[in-house]
């Protein structure tokens, strides 16, 4: 359920950004100010470990389809909260630059579907309380299940705000919710039953594995920063809702330090305006409405159900596939000062 | 299980293997990765139904990808195995907006069809844009500029050792799926519960693996973190190409 740039608007995407790196600050001062280098290759193998396990897949009885571990709540059942949410952040990190998996600006959606629920939520508040004393029994799998379950379903009702609040994919809320719910409902069993199956062949084979991270104790702070994490978003929620602004003009706000960018510098928007009408060879050729797009009688009475004109339509799109020829040429003449690669491919 | 086309050319990626010295050099690493976040960022503003100003944003990570002689049947492979995901949130559009937006002839394209499209190249143009930056840009420069740019040292300390070690842990969990596998007759083996003993000694192999590393770094002197960061002054071009890079993406967005 990787969140990807396409489908992220800047805001949603800036914000949980701001949110999950500050929780990125935040566990890393917690790590620090503890002193114990020790668990520093531990936090590096175990990320590496995430994602070999991830290649091992098996199959899922009853379906006939295969999956994989997800890994976050393995991570703070093995690490505690702490230094699983910054394992859970690097191993997103790592699939998102060289995978392709989600995008660069959606990283801190995936950061926060991914690793703000099982690490500071289902480990302290579900994981740790169902099995009380007793680490290896029943319990313990109902807590790996229950834990799984609501880290995964929290992660994906994150992943419908934000998909909403971006406004990109057309899906009406009910719909989304009610595909993805039963989906990850699923994959939470599955995810649950795996972090249970493998926590007990470690329990037997090499208790002491588990010690440190059962001596963990769940985070104090983790109601404020949940608090804080819900501030943001309800304040987004409010503030997207009522103003409904367009990704560049919300950049534009950021920089200029005003909503009121429009109205307040209403002769730099004209001149820009008169700059587009100017510099555009292809005038209003997108594919945005435009008002003053000429249509001729036949198409007025073919109806009015189009809004854009389809000859300026045309145009746009031939007059961009121009540009990229242009570029791909430009690359391909300047290919051939540039210095050759230093490995062959 | 991610597919083995992934695996490809794990060799190519973070080595900056690529380095079209017209663009970068590694002077240049700290701005590019500021222009690259620009980019995206501009890309993602482009409002739902306008396919055109993606298609020019194409031009950057094209003009990057020919001019620097970047592989580019391994970006294209990249690109296919885009998450279904995004094709599923792409594809439901088309049914679910089919107000007609416009018309080419007797052909009316609708509204979601057209926001499901621009939703389809906006990933192309984004991925394209990352991966190109990975394919040139070595992983520890990353990670260096990333400690300059006051990232805390636990993380990149972290990612350093994530990359480093991912590839001895994949080739591992590879072969030991190899063997299960070889050994496995039909479903039988590959069931979730013996996979899960098999995730589990891969873990105490892992564990193992840690142990030995970290009586290797404290031999080597390590106190902490891998990168310490250095005062490296902001350089008069650096901030010139970022800001005609801002400048050229919003003349893009304002003029298409």
């Amino acid at each position: 359920m990787h969140m990807a740039d396409a489908l992220v608007s800047p805001v949603v995407g800036g914000a949980f950004w701001v949110a999950s790196g500050a929780l990125i600050g935040c566990s890393a001062r917690k790590i620090a100010a503890e002193k114990d280098n020790s668990k520093t290759p531990l936090m590096g193998v175990l990320g590496a470990f995430v994602f070999a396990a991830q290649m091992i897949n098996f199959s899922i009885p009853g379906t006939g389809s295969s999956g994989h571990l997800g890994g976050g709540l393995l991570l703070a059942a093995l690490l505690g909260p702490y230094r699983a949410f910054i394992t859970i952040a690097s191993v997103l990190t790592i699939q998102c630059l060289f995978f392709a998996d989600g995008g660069i600006l959606a990283l801190g959606c995936n950061i926060f579907n991914l690793g703000f629920f099982p690490a500071f939520i289902t480990y302290p508040f579900i994981y740790r309380v169902i099995p009380g004393k007793k680490q290896y029994g029943g319990r313990l799998a109902a807590a790996s299940i229950v834990a799984a379950v609501a880290g995964l379903l929290m992660g994906a009702f994150s992943v419908v705000i934000q998909t909403l609040l971006s406004g990109i994919s057309e899906l009406p809320f009910g719909t989304f919710v009610l595909f993805m719910m039963p989906v990850h409902f699923g994959i939470g069993i599955v995810e649950g039953l795996v972090v249970w199956a493998v926590l007990l062949f470690v329990s037997r084979t090499e208790p002491r594995l588990l010690v440190p991270a059962n001596g963990a104790r769940a985070p104090r702070t983790v109601v404020a920063v949940f608090a804080v994490a819900a501030l943001v978003c309800g304040g987004l929620f409010a503030w997207f809702a009522s103003s409904d602004p367009d990704g560049l003009e919300w950049s534009m706000s950021k920089v200029t330090g005003t909503g009121e960018f429009k109205r307040a510098g209403g002769k730099v928007h004209d001149l820009l305006a008169g700059i587009q009408e100017a510099v555009a060879f292809l005038p209003d050729y997108s594919f945005k409405p435009a008002h003053s797009a000429a249509s001729t009688p036949d198409e007025q009475a073919a109806g009015p159900a189009s809004p854009v004109s389809p000859g300026t339509t045309v145009a746009g799109i031939v007059g961009s596939i121009l540009v990229l020829i242009v570029a791909g040429s430009v690359g391909l003449i300047l290919r051939g000062r540039s210095a050759r690669p230093q490995t062959s491919v | 299980m991610r597919h083995p086309a992934q695996l490809d050319h794990l060799h190519l990626i973070g080595r900056g293997s690529y380095s079209p010295a017209l663009f970068l050099n590694w002077r240049n690493h700290r701005v590019s990765l500021v222009i690259l976040l620009l980019f995206v960022l501009f890309v993602i503003s482009v409002p739902k139904h306008d396919v055109t100003a993606v298609i020019v944003f194409a031009a950057f990570p094209l003009l990057f990808v020919t001019a620097g002689r970047l592989p580019v049947l391994f970006i294209a492979k990249r690109l296919l195995l885009i998450s279904p995901f995004i094709i599923i949130m792409a594809a439901a559009n088309p049914f679910l907006d089919r107000t007609p937006y416009v018309r080419i002839g007797t052909m009316a394209l609708s509204s979601g069809l057209v926001s499901g499209t621009v939703i389809i190249l906006k990933s192309f143009v984004t991925i394209t844009a990352v991966v190109a930056f990975t394919l040139c840009v070595p992983f520890y420069r990353m990670c260096e500029v990333l400690r300059g740019f006051r990232v805390p040292g636990v993380f990149v300390t972290q990612l350093v050792l994530l990359y480093r070690y991912s590839f001895l842990l994949v080739e591992e969990a590879t072969a030991m799926q190899k063997a299960r596998n070889m050994r496995a007759f039909r479903r039988k083996g590959r069931d979730l519960f013996t996979t899960a003993k098999l995730l589990g000694s891969l873990l105490l192999r892992t564990h193992d693996k840690a142990d030995r590393i970290y009586r290797g770094m404290i031999a080597r002197g390590f106190e902490g973190e891998l990168n310490k960061p250095k005062a490296d002054a902001v350089r008069k071009e650096e901030l010139f190409s970022a800001g005609a890079a801002v400048l050229v993406f919003a003349l893009i967005r304002v003029v298409f």
